[in-house]
């Protein structure tokens, strides 16, 4: 039947291929570098670095090594030049000046990098994987599962795992609790997303009613994780953090690839030879560390992830997942949003916390109602 | 069936795919839809698996491209079951095309066409001499080199789905699985569509297509799987297979079969409700 259409047999397979080695290049890989680091008679290595993502990340390193500086030297305590800052840092100057820089200010500036990148890290892989802007760790109720954890640790309901420990559980409770209850992750993460608010509300409720129930003096203690802030911050949660954030960002880097097929769609990524399932498991696992581990530090910022992840997308390429571009990112928000807030009403503190949802609330309509924004990150 | 039983072998770029199914049984969630189906695929050709709704056509493409575990039996490429088939080396003998994908905002054709390279590069080797012949190549038999450089979603629906072919091409696949790739279109972009497809059987591929449109499919299919409840009904070339009994059977309707003058297809005429199967079951 078809015959007058098929005309051509099999034996002609490879005449399409020679045909198009003789046309000229149709499109060109614009915007791009090409490393290559060749290996001999192996095939070279080929790494390709998209060059207004270098560019922008470059800009995001600057502008935190200014936010940082800005940070050490500003303050209740003493205002220092930019000089004496450095001097202080570097053990020069005087001992107040030092105390000042390397023991207050300094474990806060590191505090405030660390967690701000683990947000808008986590962030940005769960909205990628959830295929969804809104399904941040803290709308899906991670931060608030972390958080009730931590605070019945502190708060001496009888559990006495240090916060990181409590705060981590408390994270993987909450996405198993999700996960458990939608089955999957569902067509643009909205049942994900629904089931999360609802996972999260529990979660709040619990730590509200531990708060209640304990004396004031232990309700205070658990304070700061309920807002989220810089200025208690639990020994070692930051050191455990900053070891984790590491290796976290290397896995985000080494899942970009596959993450960056599975924004079209689960079907076409499985097409492709992308395993959607490990791939999305993997970038959730490292999502709930880092949030439970942030929180453990910091409480539940939880608007940094989404105000760090969508800052990093307006100034990237398009269509590319920046991972490394939402941790700086989501570090700089963390800093900036600290200064303001130890700088604004000083010399009262406001939270970070409260700082950063200022910010993000407005930044969260404007996504709900913005109809293209709503969509995949 | 253990794992140190199973030896995998390599593609042959010169041998046809084998693909086949063997008792295989699929479901969604514990809703069976196909049980033990049995089925070979011929290679080199355009298949066209056609089918009322919920037939079990498409479930059997996603068994076929590991969207679905199967619940029992297996898709074989080449005697191998593609469940145990490394993910990536299933995507260079094997291309998927889902139904109506969406492409992400601004993401240029090219772009695109260039996600079909995925299975080919690793992290350390993203790009090759090889990955832009393939490219061009694919953007070359679509028509769309022109169009390289243009939004996807600024597209005609015909370039659209031709964009998405050309993912599929730039795979380098001998066999492409398309769920369904004329549905959305109208009649000048199907037969765009359709012109692809045989353009691409005729250098080689095997073609296999779940298709709403039967005419189309009795015009530019080699081999017709008819399917009904998970069970298939009749097979063979279009000419031999579809009859007025068929159609019945499939669709609850009668028609006039007539043979196309200009092709030799077989044509539906003066399609009706069929009158004593009101209900739908026209088994």
């Amino acid at each position: 039947m078809s015959n007058t259409l098929s005309t051509t047999s099999r034996s002609t397979k490879h005449e399409v291929t020679l045909l198009s080695r003789t046309q000229t290049s149709s499109h060109t890989y614009t915007g791009k570098f090409l490393l290559t680091l060749p290996l001999g008679k192996r095939p070279p290595l080929r790494i390709i670095v998209d060059k207004r993502n270098l560019l922008a990340n470059l800009l995001m390193v600057g502008l935190l090594m200014l936010l940082t500086g800005i940070s050490l030297a500003t303050g209740s305590a003493a205002t220092l030049s930019g000089p004496a800052t450095l001097g202080a840092l570097l053990g020069h100057g005087s001992a107040l000046d030092i105390f000042v820089v390397r023991d207050l200010r300094l474990p806060r500036v590191v505090a405030g990098l660390v967690t701000g990148g683990a947000f808008a890290l986590a962030g940005c892989l769960m909205q990628t994987v959830a295929r969804n802007r809104l399904a941040t760790p803290g709308i899906v109720g991670l931060d608030n599962g972390a958080t009730a954890f931590a605070v019945a640790s502190v708060v001496g309901t009888g559990i006495s795992l240090a916060p990181p420990a409590m705060a981590l559980t408390g994270a993987a409770v909450a996405a198993a609790l999700t996960f458990g209850l939608t089955g999957s992750i569902g067509v643009r993460g909205y049942r994900f997303l629904v089931a999360g608010i609802g996972v999260g509300a529990v979660f709040g409720a619990i730590t509200q009613l531990m708060l209640t129930r304990v004396s004031i003096d232990a309700a205070n203690a658990a304070y700061p994780w309920t807002v989220g802030s810089l200025n208690a911050r639990p020994a070692h949660a930051v050191s455990i953090l900053s070891l984790a954030l590491l290796p976290a960002v290397l896995a985000a880097i080494r899942l970009t690839r596959s993450l960056t097929v599975m924004r079209l769609s689960d079907a076409v990524a499985i097409g492709l030879g992308v395993s959607a399932s490990r791939c999305r498991l993997m970038a959730l696992n490292v999502a709930v560390i880092l949030t439970g581990l942030a929180v453990a530090v910091a409480g539940p910022v939880g608007m940094v992830a989404l105000i760090g992840p969508e800052f990093a997308r307006q100034i990237s390429t398009r269509n590319t997942v920046p991972v490394v571009g939402a941790t700086l990112a989501g570090a700089i928000v963390m800093l900036a949003a600290d200064l303001l807030g130890r700088v604004i009403f000083a010399p009262i503190e406001v939270p970070v916390g409260i700082v950063t949802a200022l910010i993000g609330s407005p930044l969260l309509l404007w996504i709900l109602l913005n109809p293209n924004a709503r969509t995949t990150p | 069936m253990t794992q140190e039983a199973f030896v995998y072998a390599p593609a042959d770029d010169d041998s046809a795919p084998d693909i086949a199914t063997q008792g295989l049984s699929l479901a969604y969630g514990n809703v069976p839809v196909i049980e033990g189906l049995e089925l070979r695929l011929p290679a080199g050709q355009v298949t066209a698996i056609v089918g009322p709704n919920g037939c079990g056509k498409s479930t059997l493409l996603s068994g076929m491209s590991r969207l679905l575990k199967p619940r029992a039996g297996a898709v074989l490429l080449d005697g191998a079951d593609i469940q145990r088939v490394p993910s990536r080396e299933l995507a260079k003998r094997l291309a998927l095309l889902p139904q109506q994908p969406h492409a992400p905002e601004a993401l240029t054709v090219a772009e695109l066409v260039r996600f079909g390279r995925h299975p080919h590069q690793s992290w350390l080797r993203q790009w090759s001499a090889d990955d832009k012949a393939c490219v061009d190549e694919a953007l070359e038999l679509t028509g769309l080199t022109t169009l390289a450089e243009r939004p996807v979603d600024a597209l005609s629906g015909g370039q659209r789905q031709r964009a998405w072919i050309a993912m599929a091409i730039a795979q380098q696949t001998a066999t492409l699985l398309l769920d369904e790739p004329t549905s959305a279109l109208d009649l000048g972009h199907q037969v765009e569509v359709y012109e692809l497809i045989r353009s691409l059987t005729a250098a080689g591929k095997t073609i296999v297509m779940v298709i709403h449109d039967l005419v189309g499919a009795c015009r530019y299919a080699d081999h017709l799987i008819a399917m009904h409840q998970g069970q298939i009904l009749a097979e063979g070339p279009p000419g031999e297979t579809v009859t007025a009994d068929l159609v019945r059977r499939l669709y609850g309707v009668d028609c006039t079969l007539i043979t196309d003058p200009a092709t030799g297809a077989p044509l539906l005429t003066n399609v009706r409700r069929t009158r004593d199967v009101l209900d739908g079951s026209a088994t």
